[in-house]
């Protein structure tokens, strides 16, 4: 049923990177992105998966939860790692069939890349998407980017719509399961049909929905206005993020790995 | 004459995941064809899956539901008849029109049948008539309607299928008084020309109370109860340690008998109590009403 | 009694698909006193909402006058003044989810404080006080997604009582919840006007709720048609079936039986009062 789809990946912990302040952990992941994306020598790879392994034993996220993102883009690996075997000269032929040809290179190479991007999704779904609840995260963008408000980007509205889709989604789709049997129930059929039939049938969905969810639009702002909002000039937060000592260091680390991926 | 009988019926919630629930628990009840039964129970007894069950929409984990004595999982291709037969209105039914006239609004259901054009329109004029739905409002777009008017165009949608069984998940909430008895009133209408057996879920005992004959009492995914309305509201007290609601009429009677007067039993309607107290004021036999 | 609510020949109408003025209030004379629990009684587009909105300024009166505590909002207002009045006079409305922001309960209850920027050491004292006063402080940290509709309702009720308002108006809130969550929704109401003072509009088409308020206002075709004390409003039932309402089962049945001739001066309105009088009567029988 579609109430069971759970929204993002957040698993509720109390490691270290779940007590790190949001926006600390942006900047982190920034800074993995680049470090991965930088590693060249063997070495460099060496202290990457290394790094990478100890990020995962440090949030205590189970590793099966960890791996289980791997099956959605394992496709892409699979395929780039394939195009680089064979597309990719070099010296060493180790093998010919035909007008295939493949070199050691390009096996080092497809090894690096499958590598690369392994460590690249697992540390940075630790780092963000198991770690930080969605609001937190939308939080932590706000105040990040809150300098780029002097140049009259609208950072308090985007996260101010971000906070209300996250809210609304699960009522939107609970709504969708309701409306989708209401018309079931009046002998709506969404399986059957060619493409253009089965399109067809989705307009007894669409269009309650889109009336119900303009209507809920209109009595949020209506709440809203009544709880004083008017955009984020001279709004406080109840939460205040206080950078602790332990994001220091986590950050001093973070530099340090990336340097060092970087010099090695 | 058995319409439905569930036999054993289970239901559990989210399958296979961290997240499973029994929503219903071996469930057995049998519904007479053309009662009207009421079916009470507080949020989360399991009422809705119950009443999505007998439509087809969900299908029982364990057990089976019998239409007319046959079970209406033995050809799952048919279901799409089965709901023709078995019509389900859902809580607040009025965010589910969606056609540009509450006539097309009404007619997506026999459309869905395959019926001819006059004979679904002669179905959406009865089912219009049954809800005191005029003429005038035949052109008019739904969403212009008033929220009372809304919610009898789309009952009478599912009534233009003409369903031997009509269900209603709640179908006076959220309504004034007025319009609380303008959709019961269809309801009865609809029963009174075509005999249909009928099933009511509803919060409020007093509507139960007035308008069905069996009362169904859900509790924790069970049927609690069973038995016509003199049965289920002679037992209050445990009616209400089971989380539900009286009729203010029945607390009032049950007051009385703390204070040492003795009305009777039975008694739950304004009228049942009139009748009882009558004797008291006109001196006589409380023959003369 | 200080006057809270003065409102004098008050109309309103809204602009219609060809541009036509639609009236919907007319001539509208209410006052409100400090403290008060009001009922708003009318059916379905009878008018009632609109009156709530109009009191919060969310629309804009048409003529008329509107004062609150003594001062005239109905005229121009700046956007702090406009403030100041929705700060003072807090609204919850029918649909608990279409009134909640945040994901987390703690969250949507601070939106309000945050929104009047209060400093942030404040914001926490006042949500966790909200949240004690509805009784909800086990779900601080829950999502609303997870709570049953009366629980989301005493929510949105923490969220406007944290921005400590004067008059709560409560604009059909009970209308979508089951039996239990109305009983919460409603004790909460109660608790809010006896122990805080606040001045309760609460607007309804349920009898049972509407006799536990000291006034009833009735509302027909966008004009006041009655008004009183429950007793007094609910003196004539057939009044109220004209106008489509209805009355508590019991003053039915007390009606009924002073056409018997029964020695019953004044209606009754609740089960605990009838009981007793009642019983009375049947003694002397």
């Amino acid at each position: 049923m579609l109430r069971d789809i759970t929204l993002g990946q957040y698993f509720p912990g109390n490691s270290v990177f779940h007590r790190t302040d949001p926006r600390v952990k942006i900047v982190l992941t920034m800074l993995y992105i680049v470090a991965v994306f930088m590693a060249d020598s063997l070495l460099s790879y060496l202290i990457m998966t290394a790094g990478t392994i100890l990020l995962i034993a440090v949030s205590r996220i189970p590793l099966k939860t960890v791996t289980s993102g791997f099956k959605t883009i394992l496709f892409i690996i699979i395929f780039t790692a394939v195009l680089n075997i064979f597309w990719t000269k070099g010296e060493n032929l180790l093998f010919s069939f035909g007008i295939i040809n493949v070199y050691a290179e390009g096996l080092i190479h497809a090894g690096k890349m499958v590598l690369r991007l392994a460590c690249l999704l697992m540390g940075t779904s630790v780092l963000i998407s198991y770690t930080t609840s969605p609001i937190a995260l939308t939080d932590g963008l706000e105040r990040l980017l809150s300098p780029l408000k002097v140049i009259k980007l609208p950072v308090h509205e985007f996260a101010m719509m971000m906070t209300i889709a996250l809210r609304f989604i699960p009522t939107l789709i609970e709504e969708t399961d309701k409306i989708m049997n209401a018309q079931k129930a009046r002998g709506a059929d969404f399986t059957e049909g060619n493409l253009l039939q089965r399109a067809k049938a989705l307009i007894p969905i669409l269009i309650p929905l889109f009336v119900s969810a303009f209507m809920r639009a209109g009595e949020l702002a209506t709440a809203m206005e009544c709880r004083c909002y008017h955009g984020g000039e001279g709004r406080t937060r109840m939460t205040v993020l206080k950078t602790k000592p332990l994001d220091w260091i986590l950050l001093s680390v973070f530099i340090a790995y990336g340097v060092g991926i970087i010099l090695l | 004459m058995t319409k439905i009988e569930l036999k054993g019926v289970s239901y559990l919630y989210g399958g296979k995941t961290p997240f499973e629930k029994k929503a219903l628990n071996n469930i057995n009840a049998c519904i007479e064809e053309g009662s009207i039964t009421g079916i009470i129970g507080h949020t989360g007894s399991g009422k809705s899956t119950l009443v999505q069950l007998l439509n087809g929409l969900l299908r029982p984990t364990e057990g089976q539901i019998l239409l007319d004595g046959r079970d209406i999982w033995e050809k799952p291709k048919k279901m799409r008849a089965l709901r023709f037969k078995v019509g389900l209105v859902f809580q607040y039914p009025e965010y589910q029109l969606f056609e540009e006239t509450v006539k097309q609004d009404i007619a997506f259901g026999p459309k869905n049948m395959g019926l001819s054009s006059d004979e679904a329109e002669r179905r959406v004029m009865d089912a219009a008539k049954f809800c005191g739905l005029g003429q005038e409002l035949m052109g008019k777009s739904p969403f212009e309607l008033s929220g009372g008017q809304k919610r009898r165009v789309a009952i009478a949608g599912v009534m233009a299928m003409s369903p031997e069984v009509l269900i209603l998940d709640e179908p006076a909430a959220g309504l004034d008084p007025q319009g609380r008895s303008d959709i019961f009133g269809g309801i009865c209408e609809y029963r009174r020309k075509t005999g249909a057996t009928v099933i009511i879920v509803s919060h409020s005992m007093e509507d139960i109370a007035r308008y069905c004959d069996r009362v169904l009492v859900m509790s924790k995914g069970q049927v609690w109860a069973e038995g016509s309305c003199d049965e289920i509201f002679s037992r209050a007290d445990e009616l209400e340690a089971i989380g539900l609601d009286i009729p203010q009429i029945a607390r009032l009677v049950r007051l009385l008998k703390e204070k040492g007067v003795d009305l009777g039993d039975k008694l739950y309607t304004v009228g049942d109590v009139y009748r009882a107290l009558l004797p008291y004021f006109t001196g006589g036999d409380g023959g003369a009403s | 009694m200080k006057k809270f609510i003065e409102i004098k020949n008050l109309n309103f109408s809204y602009e219609g698909d060809e541009g036509e003025r639609v009236p919907v209030l007319h001539d509208i004379n209410l006052d409100i006193n400090k403290g008060e629990f009001v009922t708003i009684l009318g059916r379905n587009g009878s008018g009632k909402s609109t009156l709530a909105k109009v009191i919060n300024m969310i629309l804009t009166p048409d003529s008329g006058e509107l004062r609150i505590d003594g001062k005239n909002i109905a005229a121009e207002l700046t956007d702090e003044e406009l403030m100041a009045v929705r700060r003072r006079v807090g609204m919850v409305f029918q649909n608990p989810d279409n009134q909640l922001v945040a994901t987390i309960v703690e969250e949507d209850i601070a939106f309000g404080p945050e929104n009047l920027g209060i400093p942030s050491a404040e914001i926490r004292q006042r949500v966790d006080d909200a949240l004690d006063t509805v009784g909800m402080k086990a779900f601080a940290r829950h999502s609303p997604h997870q709570l049953s509709g009366g629980q989301k309702q005493r929510i949105a009720i923490a969220g406007i009582i944290a921005m400590l308002p004067e008059c709560i108006i409560f604009d059909e809130s009970t209308a979508m919840l089951d039996p239990k969550g109305r009983q919460e929704v409603m004790d909460t109401i109660e608790k809010l006007n006896r122990e805080k003072g606040i001045t309760i509009i609460a607007i309804t088409h349920n009898m049972e709720e509407a006799v536990r308020g000291d006034r009833i206002v009735v509302i027909d075709g966008g004009r006041i048609v009655k008004q009183g004390t429950p007793k007094d409003v609910f003196a004539k039932p057939y009044e109220l079936w004209e106008l489509g309402l209805a009355v508590p089962q019991v003053t039915e049945l007390f009606d009924m039986l002073r056409c018997l001739g029964a020695d019953l001066p004044e209606s009754v309105i609740t089960e605990e009062e009838g009981a007793e009088k009642l019983a009375r009567l049947l003694e002397t029988k």
